[in-house]
């Protein structure tokens, strides 16, 4: 028994060590850049991979140790060039430019990996005298882990000293405490921030080699890890040493006994932790005085050149090119460009409930995919049990996600900037792994074959079982359903742009320019912001639950972060603030994914990679381009067209 | 450089509009405000002068709301508003102009305007209608926002976005913005800083002009231009009320001379 619990927290111990030296690089980095690095996860897998390369060749005796030293300073040295080119030039804008240009950091590094080595986990050698056993209080035990405990342990130790005993570690210090005063005392700060990024990826790597030599590695494990490294440094205060220490160590801990004791919470309990540590205490653990977002508004897309009349013509022409698309089936193209477009569609629509929160009110919903799921699965769920009425089951859709997005909101609207992207992130981490777990959503499989009719009371036509015949074409099934999909990207948007003409609408983007002068003209502006919340959470729901009205399934990756982050790719690519922006760049991101896979199967790293360039050189999207170039282009040539990446014009913002 | 405007008499009425009664606010150690009991009438001019640090600011911010107190009460037009939030003061008639020029400078002149007499406006509207009702659709609002743009003479630039506009109209937009809010006190927060004398002649022309009826809370460190326009001066130092009476009293008062006045004035 003594026994038992004494394998347990040595367990724990070893997992909290790997926790502690991811956390520690990720908090002291927003502690002193305030930037929020999803890529770190990626390092860590980077490292892991790096040192098989090393290991294969030099053997799994001294070539660990070799990797162990060799692998983290190339990582170290890849965290340094991500600082100083793509994370420099976003100092100064708004923090949360720094979490897109991070994700789409994840994309392009995680698709490197794949390039570069094989899919799938391979197991890491590790010297031979280390996987023997040893007697630790009657149980015996894995030297291994040991070693991880001893040698991650040494790790933490070592960067603690150098934070707390070093020229460099004062001025760390100093300036995760404020970074402004440092600058006054004449340091030139912005020199170290190079190497702390390097130091953290280091570090990183560290914990991706010795993890690997105890479970596997795989190229998933940097996504998989990220979120609970996020989570600790929550715990543990943002840019708090010590608190990442401890929340690390505890984390560890309390997943490995409650693995074995309460399975069902494993995966819960540290988001729960985070939720409740954000709404109670939300500089964490350790952490000082909340953060405050320094500046910089969020960039909104900009259309400008074309006057009103003509972007009603446009939009109401663009609105009838997609109202044929159904028609050229058989001619032109096959039944797969419909059900893309109707992918399109929906991910517009989801893509357009986004900005409606992110453009207008200046709220990053880094867990948006939540809504999306509970639209999802609450239609299936429905159709499967309830009612097989497409109606019922969509409206039931979208006031559940309306009523999820009243409660998220409610607790989580007044805290601000990161935290808020934080605790959004955490709530749809959170749902993504109860509905993994749950009877009723069929766990980790998710549920599959529900089908619907269109009416209400078993009154209605099932689309498979209808044709209208347009001349030789026969609409039916799917190519109805498109029109159903466009109807409901169109109704969603009219609603939205009427909103924004209204009273409402109008407070909304008030909140945006300057949330305190709105305050001072006698606005609760959280209210507004709940509203908007909750009218984005319910047109997310409807974009899921028109998916899983199409497709009949619905599974937990509906909810994952990734899915989250690809939303928020397409509202940036497109461009926020614009409504039809995001639309744009749904387009955009699936034409992306459609030609290149048929290249490669690497798409991501395209992606990404534009992705990234978008953050930083064109932060206002596509419906921006035109307005920026118009500058460049000297007469008779059409600002319309499309330019290049390579484009002079393109750095117009950097 | 003096500015000359002849100083309007407001008829105070004898009728507290604003009172604060042993207010304290500390920061850490520090304390900005130390047990201010501080009293405006109604239709008064009031200045708030005093050295950096003071507690100038952080005073206006008590009464305003962006601070929560540490001891002490605020009363308003008669009720205690200690704890109500920013929003409520304003919309009980506190309004507040900033020390930066801190207007919505990506939306249009018009706009600007018409956010503020909508939050005034509130009960031209049900929910619904606040949620689809086109805002250009409300009478008596774009009214009340039309008129307004032309007492501040900005009528013919409406449509512009107001960070189009050169500094001085920007002030002046800024308070048109605070006039929408129909306030009865109007908390100014050195509304002519980084003016020429000709803007701020100009400035002060205008809060003389269109708002006659509110009672004026200035803070400013233009001592010429505070002797020429209070009704009332409260001279503060260290957090705590100095001296306070009419500018002739001030200017006599031995104190102030000491402390403050002394080294102001060359």
């Amino acid at each position: 028994m003594l026994g038992g619990l004494i394998q347990q927290l040595l367990d724990g111990l070893t997992i909290g060590v790997v926790y502690v030296l991811l956390a520690a690089g990720l908090s002291v980095i927003f502690g002193v850049m305030h930037v929020i690095n999803f890529a770190h996860g990626e390092l860590f897998a980077l490292g892991a991979y790096f040192a098989l390369a090393l290991i294969g060749p030099l053997g799994g005796g001294t070539g660990f140790f070799v990797a162990l030293l060799v692998a983290p300073l190339l990582v170290g040295v890849i965290g340094v060039l991500i600082e100083r080119f793509t994370v420099r030039p976003l100092y100064g804008r708004n923090p949360l430019y720094h979490i897109l240009l991070t994700f789409g950091l994840v994309l392009v590094i995680n698709d490197l990996i794949y390039v570069g080595w094989e899919p799938g986990s391979v197991s890491m050698p590790i010297p031979e005298f280390l996987r023997a056993t040893v007697d630790v209080l009657g149980a015996s035990y894995a030297l291994y882990n040991l070693f991880i405990i001893a040698f991650g342990g040494a790790m933490a130790f070592g960067v603690w000293a150098l934070l707390e005993y070093t020229k460099f570690g004062l001025i760390v210090r100093a300036g995760s405490q404020d970074r402004q005063m440092v600058r006054n005392l004449g340091i030139d700060i912005d020199r170290y921030y190079s190497l702390v990024f390097g130091m953290g990826a280091a570090l990183a790597a560290v914990a991706g080699i010795v993890l690997g030599g105890y479970q596997t590695v795989s190229p998933e494990m940097g996504t998989s890890i990220i979120i609970p490294a996020f989570v600790i440094v929550v715990l543990g205060g943002l840019g708090s040493f010590k608190g990442a220490v401890v929340a690390g160590l505890l984390v560890g801990i309390i997943q490995t006994v409650l693995r074995t004791h309460v399975p069902i919470l494993e995966g819960l309990v540290i988001f729960l932790l985070m939720i409740g540590i954000l709404l109670i205490r939300p500089q964490g653990l350790f952490g000082s005085e909340a953060h405050d977002d320094d500046g910089g508004e969020l960039l909104t897309g900009t259309g400008g050149v074309l006057d009103s009349q003509t972007r009603t013509r446009l939009a109401i022409a663009m609105v009838g090119l997609l109202a044929l698309v159904p028609l050229g089936v058989g001619t032109l193209y096959s039944p797969y460009v419909v059900s893309l477009v109707i992918e399109i569609l929906i991910w517009g629509l989801f893509a357009l409930s986004l900005d409606f929160v992110m453009g207008y009110t200046g709220l990053v919903s880094l867990g948006h995919a939540l809504f999306y799921g509970t639209g999802a699965y609450a239609v299936a769920i429905v159709l499967l049990n309830v009612s097989q009425s497409a109606f019922v089951a969509i409206a039931l859709a979208v006031l559940v996600s309306a009523g999820i997005a009243w409660f998220v909101g409610f607790l989580s609207i007044r805290v601000s900037g990161v935290y808020f992207a934080m605790i959004t992130l955490g709530f749809a981490e959170l749902f993504y792994n109860v509905v993994s777990r749950l009877e009723i959503t069929n766990g980790s499989d998710g549920l599959f074959g529900a089908s619907a009719y269109y009416g209400v009371a078993g009154v209605g036509v099932d689309l498979d079982s209808i044709a209208i015949f347009l001349g030789s074409v026969a609409l039916t099934g799917q190519m109805l359903f498109y029109y159903v999909a466009l109807a409901a990207l169109l109704g969603a948007f009219l609603l939205t742009r009427r909103m924004l003409q209204s009273p409402f609408g109008s407070v909304l983007k008030s909140i945006r320019e300057n949330e305190q002068r709105a305050t001072f003209l006698g606005y609760e502006t959280t209210v507004y912001k709940r509203r908007a919340f909750v009218v984005s959470g319910a047109l997310a729901g409807l974009a899921g639950g028109l998916f899983t009205l199409n497709t009949g399934y619905a599974t937990p990756s509906f909810a994952h972060w990734l899915h989250s982050g690809e939303v928020i790719v397409m509202v940036i690519l497109g461009g926020m603030g614009t409504l039809y922006g995001p639309i744009l760049g749904s387009f955009v991101f699936f034409g992306l994914e459609d030609v290149l896979t048929d290249f490669t199967a690497r798409w991501r790293l395209v992606l990404g990679t534009v992705f990234v360039l978008f953050v930083i050189f064109l932060p206002q999207g596509l419906v921006s381009l035109p307005s920026q170039l118009v500058p460049y282009l000297s007469g008779g040539s059409s600002p319309e067209t499309e330019p290049t990446p390579e484009d002079p014009g393109f750095g117009g913002d950097g | 450089m003096a500015v000359e405007t002849p100083r309007q008499e407001r008829d105070a009425d004898g009728d507290a509009i604003l009172r604060t009664d042993g207010l304290v606010k500390q920061f850490g150690q520090f304390t900005a405000t130390d047990r201010v009991d501080l009293e405006v009438e109604r239709g008064e001019f009031r200045s708030i002068i005093g050295p950096n640090g003071a507690g100038k600011t952080t005073l206006f911010n008590l009464i305003s709301g962006a601070l929560p107190v540490t001891d002490g009460s605020i009363y308003f037009a008669g009720e205690e508003i200690t704890d109500l939030s920013p929003p409520e003061r304003v919309r009980r008639g506190i309004g507040r102009s900033f020390q930066i020029s801190n207007v919505f400078g990506g939306l249009s002149v018009r706009e600007n305007v018409r956010l503020a007499s909508q939050a005034v406006h509130d009960d031209e509207y049900t929910f619904l209608e606040s949620l689809f009702k086109p805002t250009d659709r409300y009478e008596t609002m774009n009214a009340d926002a039309e008129r307004i743009l032309e007492q501040i003479g900005l009528a013919d630039v409406a449509d512009e976005q107001a960070e189009a506009l050169a500094y001085g109209d920007r002030r002046r937009l800024e308070i048109g913005v605070v006039l929408a809010t129909d306030p009865d006190l109007v908390l100014f927060d050195e509304p002519t800083a980084g003016m020429s004398v000709e803007e701020t002649q100009a400035t002060i022309d205008l809060i003389e002009e269109v708002l006659v009826d509110q009672t004026l809370l200035l803070i400013e460190h233009d001592i010429e231009l505070v002797m020429n326009l209070s009704d009332r001066i409260t001279v503060l130092n260290r957090g705590d009320i100095l001296a306070e009476g009419t500018p002739e009293e001030i200017a006599e008062n031995q104190d102030v001379q000491d402390a403050y006045l002394g080294g102001m004035i060359e």
